[in-house]
């Protein structure tokens, strides 16, 4: 309730500092502009150095040196999934680490020199020779720029024209060039998004991001990689330093398949089918749909987000329809599909979603309706007490029928608690395999003929993938949980107590806004926690 | 006295170095490594070894085929521990069996000290790793080897910290750290820093001997001398400008940022490290070559069983093994490093046993019945076996490379530790389950510090950590203690 008065007051502030600016009087020690500052600073949010993923990694690399190899993928330490594979405080350095990086910079720097057009591309001159400084110093301040998101300093470039010695010894320029690509490429300005900002007058310990910050936050956070030229140069222009500012440059970020490309990635790690246990074929043609799914209702044609869940087409193949057993639309690349009376609808109903949430070799009531409140409603179920079961079946593993075995949780009074929150809903979505396929009995047990009854303790009971969007929506908690999910996935941590003034009023425009995903992202990053941030003790 | 054969190469080294007058052995007496030499104590080296399986099956009333009958010297081989008889070391090798670690059940629902929480994966390994109760994180504590390294004085590597198997396996979520062996201090709340393992056989070789003894055709050594000091000179101006960095910095970034430059640091000390000279037993191992394939995730055939008789979920780790034996049986002779930790199979590990040892499942499933037919717990012997034959042509290579006056595994302590033992299951209820560490059993190796090899110890009730309390004393390490594990085991160590 305070954090919500706060929030009022300090709009308030706001409104009443710009009348009292205009008459002139000046308030305190507060200049007109820093003041303003000031204000929005309210809502800074603490940030720490962010080391790219594995999958940023290669992006940056597909964007800096066209190279396409993903090698950062293949030989880096894998990063946490929590679920997001982003939150800077699980990433610690090793050995490993530090070898991979130096042994991917030789690698990438050798594929591209070895390419006429990534050469021709990355070096903006053509050297008189092993010794033409004028050019190196071209290459190191171009691709500096692109590498590290800022232009350098003289004493930089200088650290850097150091390495062109070796050209000389070896009577070759682009030993040079190499050099430094290997050097950028083991940058920790490189490696990190590191965040520095401004101190804001009359807010101490806050910082206004600089512009070449915003315009990391920004890149990273919407695509997933590096910044464009264009980007760099509106940061170069001070043109990222307004909220309006920030905003526009959103506005047409959004509209680049990188974003598509994120907002995807986002769903992959939000809802856990960046891994999916299939075989490879049907591993693509399950993203395939998802994906298609996703860009329709967020990009193609923007409409209610909560349609990503309710949606009543989905896009199959011939192999795919034939996989889950709907009518083929007689394409092999494709096509979209009414569900009809399936019993289906939306994003929960995929083969994707529904291989969340397996244990035992089969789907598991509990794991699915922890899934479920974990990622959907963002509610933590504690972990069982330490001297519980949880690694193997419940009931033994012979005789009797699946669900009566979980229905055993509900009648142990200390596993009640909180299986009565999950084992329900698992149970509504048994009749779906882990590939999404609908059975009407348990595998291997045609005696145990499945329900589908469930229920979302609390809201209601339903039937289904469709009766549990249903049900999750009315909840109302969906809509906050997505919020926060973006909110962890953009800011690379959990949310604290700090964060809630911020939550609140995206979640007030994600309503507003009809639940459009992609104008919570621009309004995400039009927040003053985005714009502003507190050092970490 | 440990076997000591004198191979030509050695034998041709030490009579190139002097005048021939002399004996051979005493110009060898100093032949172990860069900073070994005539006047300073003889290096000690440490070494843990993990495999990710119990030792016994689901429901088999047999706990193991592992540990002998036969207490104290001479003991008798069983089919898990065969393949040291095979390569001749079960006198090199002492079983340390009637080890447990306590769980929650027997303490009224709470993780006891250096005990575990019920759910068997994978809440062993802080216990057994680290001597810390299981918890928040995979592991809790520092573990021994980063304990050691931290003590007993880092040559060129502080440690090496190597895993076999190549992948996890499995297309859904793994727990994360059941591919950890090492944890080093200093993590953020008192948390330890985990250490991830080098996977690449052939980036551990570039890593040990990119700077080995020069070629003897000139223009290549000024090749190679040309590279050394590029790398040289790239790797110092990332560490100036990240030094430069840090200074900028506040707060939790800086100590961030400070972790990564401490890793820069050491990768430039090893890049300027002199290089070892070949001599002795020191010489460059052949170029491992393209890494084997990693083969993917398990795959399942349309009616959901797993497809076992392909590649999937191997990577060739029969390869990879020995070349991982090979470098850390070299590092020591060279005097590389003195500290190691070699993951051959992770926790709860899913790599395909197929192409091993003709099991139709993976290596988790071995415990669990995979195999059909009544012999569960003979089953898991026989994976356990694949292991030892790696785990024994370590030790074959370490006796059989003279150091000073003997052989290069008089100065090692080397532990071989497995993820659980047989027996009650305080989660399921079972008797004869592999989801448990009652019966706990581990090798010691080595003669470091005095210790005595080839023995069968049993020590009941005992804390596997204690192996590795034993292992931390017989190299020099003062402690009584690991993590809150406490006393190492009587009888291994000469008094």
């Amino acid at each position: 309730m305070s954090d919500r008065l706060e929030r009022r007051w300090s709009t308030a502030a706001l409104l009443l500092f710009a009348g009292v600016s205009a008459s002139g009087c000046v308030v305190g020690n507060l200049d007109g502009e820093d003041s303003v500052d000031a204000v929005h600073a309210r809502q800074a949010v603490e940030s720490g150095a962010r080391r790219l993923t594995r999958v940023e990694y290669d992006n940056t690399l597909r964007d800096l040196l066209g190279d396409n190899s993903r090698s950062g993928f293949a030989e880096l330490p894998e990063d946490v999934n929590d679920p997001f594979d982003n939150n800077y405080k699980t990433q610690l350095p090793s050995p490993s680490l530090i070898e991979a990086f130096e042994k991917l910079a030789q690698e990438a720097a050798l594929r591209a020199l070895a390419d006429p057009a990534i050469h021709a591309k990355i070096i903006p001159c053509t050297p008189m020779g092993p010794a033409d400084e004028a050019c190196l110093r071209k290459f190191i301040t171009t691709f500096g720029r692109r590498a590290l998101r800022r232009s350098l300093a003289e004493d930089e470039i200088q650290g850097y024209l150091a390495l062109q010695a070796y050209a000389v010894e070896g009577a070759s320029f682009d030993i040079g060039v190499e050099l430094v690509l290997r050097a950028m490429l083991q940058d920790v300005e490189f490696l990190y998004r590191v965040e520095v900002g401004t101190p804001v007058a009359g807010a101490p310990g806050t910082f206004k991001l600089d512009d070449h910050e915003m315009a990391m936050r920004l890149s990273y956070f919407l695509w997933g990689t590096t910044p464009s030229d264009a980007l760099l140069d509106l940061a170069d222009a001070g043109s990222l330093s307004t909220p309006a500012d920030v905003r526009s440059a959103a506005v047409t970020m959004m509209s680049d398949p990188n974003a598509r490309e994120r907002v995807n990635r986002f769903h992959a790690l939000w809802l856990s089918f960046h891994q999916l246990p299939h075989p490879p074929a049907l591993t693509s043609e399950l993203r395939a749909e998802t994906a298609a799914l996703i860009n329709r209702v967020v990009f193609d044609e923007p409409q209610d987000y909560f349609d990503l869940f309710t949606f009543n087409e989905t896009f199959l193949t011939d192999d795919l329809a034939d996989h889950y057993g709907l009518p083929k639309p007689g394409s092999t690349t494709g096509a979209w599909v009414p569900y009809g009376s399936s019993g289906r609808k939306g994003i929960l109903s995929h083969g994707s979603v529904l291989s969340a949430g397996t244990k035992f070799a089969d789907t598991s009531p509990t794991q699915r309706g922890k899934f479920v409140r974990n990622r959907l409603l963002c509610q933590e179920i504690p972990p069982p007490p330490a001297n519980v079961k949880a690694d193997a079946p419940p009931g033994g593993v012979a005789t009797g029928c699946k669900i009566d075995k979980y229905k055993e949780h509900a009648q142990a009074g200390s596993c009640k608690g909180c299986h009565s929150q999950m084992d329900p809903i698992g149970f509504g979505l048994e009749a779906y395999d882990s590939g999404g396929v609908f059975r009407s009995t348990e595998i291997g047990k045609p005696e145990c003929a499945i329900s589908g009854d469930g229920e979302l303790t609390g809201v209601g009971t339903f039937n289904g993938p469709a009766g549990l969007a249903d049900r999750l929506i009315e909840s109302g908690e969906l809509e906050r949980c997505v919020v926060t999910q973006v909110y962890r996935f953009a800011m690379g941590r959990r949310e604290t107590t700090a964060d809630k003034s911020a939550l609140d009023d995206l979640g007030a425009h994600f309503k507003n806004d009809k639940h459009a995903f992609d104008q919570l992202m621009i309004e995400l990053v039009s927040t003053d926690a985005f714009g502003f941030r507190k050092q970490e003790d | 006295m440990a076997s000591f054969k004198l191979d030509r190469r050695t034998f041709l080294k030490g009579l190139g170095g002097a005048a021939v007058a002399l004996p051979a052995l005493e110009i060898m007496l100093d032949s172990h490594g860069s900073l070994a030499g005539p006047g300073l104590p003889a290096p000690q080296r440490y070494l843990v070894c993990f495999g990710g399986q119990s030792l016994g099956g689901d429901g088999d009333t047999l706990a193991n085929d592992y540990v002998p009958n036969q207490i104290g010297k001479g003991y008798d081989l069983k089919s898990a521990l065969a393949p040291l008889g095979a390569a001749g070391v079960a006198d090199e090798i002492s079983v340390v069996s009637g080890l447990r670690i306590p769980t929650s059940y027997e303490n009224g629902g709470m993780i006891p000290a250096g005990g575990r929480s019920d759910d068997f994966h994978i809440t062993s390994l802080s216990p057994l790793l680290s001597g810390v109760r299981s918890g928040t994180q995979a592991v809790n504590g520092v573990t021994s080897d980063q304990i050691v390294a931290a003590q007993i004085g880092a040559t060129t590597f502080p440690s090496l910290v190597y895993r076999v198997q190549a992948g996890w396996y499995l297309s859904v979520a793994a727990p994360y750290g059941r591919d950890l062996l090492s944890y080093k201090d200093g993590g953020p709340g008192n948390s330890p820093i985990p250490i991830p393992a080098t996977v690449s056989p052939k980036a551990a070789f570039d890593s040990l001997f990119y700077n080995f003894s020069p070629p003897t055709d000139p223009g290549l050594a000024k090749q190679k001398d040309f590279a050394w000091r590029e790398r040289k000179s790239v790797v110092d101006l990332v560490k100036t400008r990240a030094e430069h960095l840090v200074s900028r910095l506040g707060g939790a970034d800086k100590l961030r940022i400070q972790r990564h430059l401490d890793e820069i640091r050491d990768l430039e000390k090893r890049i300027s490290a002199l290089p070892p000279v070949a001599k002795g037993a020191c010489v460059q191992p052949g170029d491992p070559g393209m890494d084997p394939t990693v083969g993917g995730d398990q795959g399942t055939d349309g009616n959901g069983a797993n497809t076992y008789d392909t590649n999937l979920g191997y990577s060739g780790e029969d390869l990879r093994a020995p070349v991982f034996c090979d470098l850390m049986h070299m590092a020591f002779a060279c005097d590389l490093t003195r500290v190691g930790s070699l993951m051959f199979t992770m926790a709860q590990s899913h790599m395909n046993m197929f192409a091993l040892t003709q099991q139709p499942c993976d290596l988790h499933e071995v415990g669990h019945g995979g195999v059909p037919g009544p012999n569960k717990t003979l089953e898991v012997s026989k994976a356990i076996a694949w292991h030892m034959k790696h785990f024994a042509y370590l030790i074959k290579k370490l006796r059989d490379t003279p150091d000073g006056t003997g052989s290069l595994l008089d100065s090692c302590a080397i532990v071989f530790l497995h993820e659980g033992g047989h027996g009650f299951d305080p989660s399921s209820g079972e008797m004869y389950s592999t989801h448990s560490t009652e019966n706990m059993a581990c090798l010691v190796a080595g003669r470091a510090g005095g210790m005595k090899p080839g023995q069968h110890v049993v020590a009941t009730g005992m804390h596997p950590a204690s192996a590795l309390i034993t292992a931390m004393n017989a190299v020099g390490v003062k402690t009584n203690t690991l993590g809150e594990v406490s006393g190492n085991i009587p009888g291994l160590l000469v008094a």
